[in-house]
């Protein structure tokens, strides 16, 4: 009997992200429809402004399973956007130009993983170091090439049959499902959850921390680089502020969709996924409630205490009988 | 237990946002709904603008003005075009410039008129758009009127007989400021690099990303130099006021954060934003003697540009472009210059007043008629 209770708790706090996901779904439409506006429109902005939190969220889970994480995965997808565009306007050549923005995105991670392994470098200080490396060669690439313009860009033709949401679900599925195949269904994902769940066990066992935090940051640097190449399919241009708030938003992001920012046994592939998309929902849902307000900041603000508390409520849920790290 | 008391808060939130979303419908919608693009929320120019354009305008047309948060980069603003079409905006003003090229082809994608009411396109980009079908026009300074305040802020202190100046150079490498802040040297009298030429100085600063003291040479030393707003900006001009410059030469929001602390050094600056109350104040009662400035209905033309546009009336220039006017800065040094402007353009009666746009908005307005307003303002 209290087995099959404790099941159906463990079920409930399971579904409870993808449940919180489809009521803020509910409430957004409602809003929208309340007010008169297109929905189909509001809808495709909506997927445009997640499907990159979504996809950079989702390789960066690797990373948070292991209990670290990396603060500078936005600088780095300013950064492959920007050598994906001086790739271009340098050969004229598309395919060239992805594998520039993936190349890229995937040396700037394992930079910083190797970094943190070869020197023993906690991963929150290398990763801070590459936020500020990668945003100011960005910003000094971006600045000295575009002049003037303010930011640097390839031909919105180039891009424009792409800017589509079946080519860009395609994408995020193929990603997802590799990203799923890798986590659940092979012992790379067991042994990174059980390196985040206690680390000091996981050494004595013998599984190496450093060749599953470099497969770690390789997923994060595709996700990246995926991130790249989606924000330039939106607007085929760099500025020194693309994707800025990327880095934080990830955090939110898996927080939302259920996941301890601690990593662990209870890291899940999905949080990214369902967060990142609950997350803009959720401040789309805010900016339309509070429109006519003259106050800048309150969406942020609201959005700030909702952040806080479901980061109570979840963590309520991370209590358990598990031994302790 | 606990799990019912978590589904109780949700079950309680839901219903609570679910009557949320009934009672802010909308009240009674405008004949006219205007998306308004915003990078700059908190400046003393910004506010200026949409008080004008909430208080004055929206009072005396029938339209409504919808204004997004401040934008970070060309995602975000393609993004509040598309929420703004959704909404039923038919057009979208511009105070927000990460990426003009891509709110124009948005726009002409929705098929939303399009005007831009800070800054402008440079030419080579202006080139390229000037013949987009929704594309209603641009009116501000351009990047060599820019220049030309910076070089009338230098002289104005080369005649005053300063040797020693710090600069602040806002948020270079923006680009309006980049002209700004080579205007200001050109205008001292000094090079930049060993040139003082427009396009050779404005080159060397994009790729230094800031002004290098060093690099500045000539009769006025620059003893200091800083620019942005962030952790370490108090200590930069604690350090800039304890070398004790004659002068203080600001390209943008030294006003907004540089006032108090100027005034306490007794530091006379001079500063490029708008004609605000707390500008005037500073200009009053404290240090700053040099305000190059727009005023708040300095935007008037632009709100008739797109009026115009929404209306039939599509203003273009002689060969069927969209019109591109340049619109100058004005210049106080005194609290009686600066009230001449202010006062004149205030709350209830503005320089672009009802009556004065009322010769420029309607079906036989004419490219000339906006021109020929524009340049006697």
């Amino acid at each position: 009997m209290e087995a099959g209770s404790e099941k159906t708790k463990q079920l409930l706090i399971t579904l409870l992200p993808v449940l919180a996901l489809a009521v803020l779904f509910i409430l957004f439409c409602t809003f929208v429809k309340a007010k008169g506006y297109r929905l189909d429109i509001y809808l495709k902005t909506i997927f445009n402004q997640g499907v990159v939190l979504a996809v950079v969220a989702t390789g960066a889970i690797f990373i948070y399973t292991l209990g670290s994480f990396d603060i500078s995965l936005g600088a780095a997808t300013l950064f492959a956007a920007t050598v994906g565009v001086l790739t271009y306007n340098a050969t004229e050549n598309f395919p060239l130009m992805i594998l520039a923005i993936f190349g890229t995105a995937v040396a700037c991670s394992l930079f910083s993983s190797i970094l943190a392994s070869a020197f023993h470098i906690p991963a929150f200080v290398t990763t801070v170091a590459m936020l500020s490396v990668l945003s100011a060669v960005s910003a000094q690439i971006i600045t000295t090439k575009g002049g003037a313009l303010g930011g640097i860009g390839i031909p919105k033709t180039l891009v424009k049959p792409l800017d589509n949401p079946p080519f860009k679900i395609t994408l995020l599925a193929i990603f997802f499902l590799v990203c799923f195949f890798v986590f659940q269904l092979t012992k790379i994902g067991r042994r990174q959850k059980f390196i985040g769940g206690n680390p000091v066990c996981a050494r004595l066992t013998g599984i190496p921390y450093n060749k599953y935090a470099i497969i770690a940051f390789t997923m994060a640097g595709i996700g990246v680089g995926l991130g790249a190449f989606l924000t330039l399919v939106y607007t085929p241009s760099v500025t020194t502020t693309t994707a800025s708030g990327i880095g934080m938003n990830i955090f939110v992001a898996i927080v939302f969709g259920g996941m301890p920012i601690s990593g662990g046994a209870r890291s899940r592939i999905h949080a990214a996924l369902i967060g990142g998309f609950s997350y803009i929902l959720l401040n789309n849902i805010l900016e339309l409630a509070l429109e006519g307000s003259s106050a800048y900041g309150i969406t942020q603000i609201v959005s700030a205490v909702f952040f806080l508390a479901v980061v109570c409520v979840t963590s309520m849920n991370y209590r358990t009988d598990l031994l302790p790290r | 237990m606990k799990n019912n008391r978590l589904f109780k808060a949700i079950m309680i939130g839901g219903v609570l946002a679910g009557a949320m979303a009934f009672t802010s419908v909308q009240a009674a919608a405008a004949d006219l709904k205007i998306g308004v693009l915003v990078a700059d929320v908190s400046g003393e120019e910004a506010q200026g603008f949409r008080a004008y354009y909430e208080n004055y305008i929206a009072d005396n047309y029938d339209v409504e003005f919808v204004y997004t948060d401040a934008l970070e980069d060309a995602a975000g603003e393609k993004a509040a075009i598309e929420k703004f079409v959704s909404q039923g905006c038919q057009a979208i003003i511009s105070l927000s410039s990460s990426d003009r090229a891509t709110q124009l082809d948005t726009c002409e994608e929705y098929g939303v008129y399009y005007a831009i009411a800070s800054g402008v396109l440079d030419d080579e980009l202006f080139e390229a758009y000037k013949g987009y079908e929704y594309f209603a026009g641009q009116v501000g300074p351009s990047n060599a009127t820019e220049f030309e305040a910076g070089v009338k802020m230098g002289e104005f202190f080369k005649e005053q007989g300063v040797t020693s100046v710090a600069m602040y150079g806002a948020f270079i490498p923006n680009p309006m400021h980049v002209f700004r802040a080579a205007g200001v040297i050109a205008g001292l009298g000094d090079t930049y690099g060993g040139t003082n030429d427009m396009g050779g100085m404005i080159g060397q600063i994009f790729a230094d990303q800031k002004v290098d003291p060093a690099k500045v040479e000539g009769d006025v030393e620059l003893c200091a130099y800083l620019q942005g707003y962030g952790d370490t900006t108090t200590d930069e001009i604690n350090a800039v006021v304890a070398k004790e410059p004659e002068a203080f030469l600001s390209v943008g929001m030294a006003t907004t954060f540089f006032t108090q602390i100027l005034n306490e050094a007794g530091i006379p600056f001079a500063d490029i934003d708008s004609f605000t109350e707390a500008n005037g104040a500073a200009i009053k009662e404290g240090q700053l003697v040099y305000l190059a400035g727009k005023y708040s209905s300095s935007i008037g033309p632009v709100f008739a540009l797109i009026k115009n546009a929404v209306d039939g009336n599509v203003i273009r220039d002689e060969e069927g472009n969209a019109p591109s006017f340049s619109q100058g800065y004005l210049v106080a040094t005194d609290g009686a210059s600066f009230d001449e402007y202010y006062v004149a353009d205030n709350g209830d009666t503005p320089i672009y007043d009802k009556e004065t746009l009322d010769t420029i908005i309607g079906e036989d307005v004419t490219y000339d008629d906006v021109k020929a307003l524009v340049e006697a303002n």
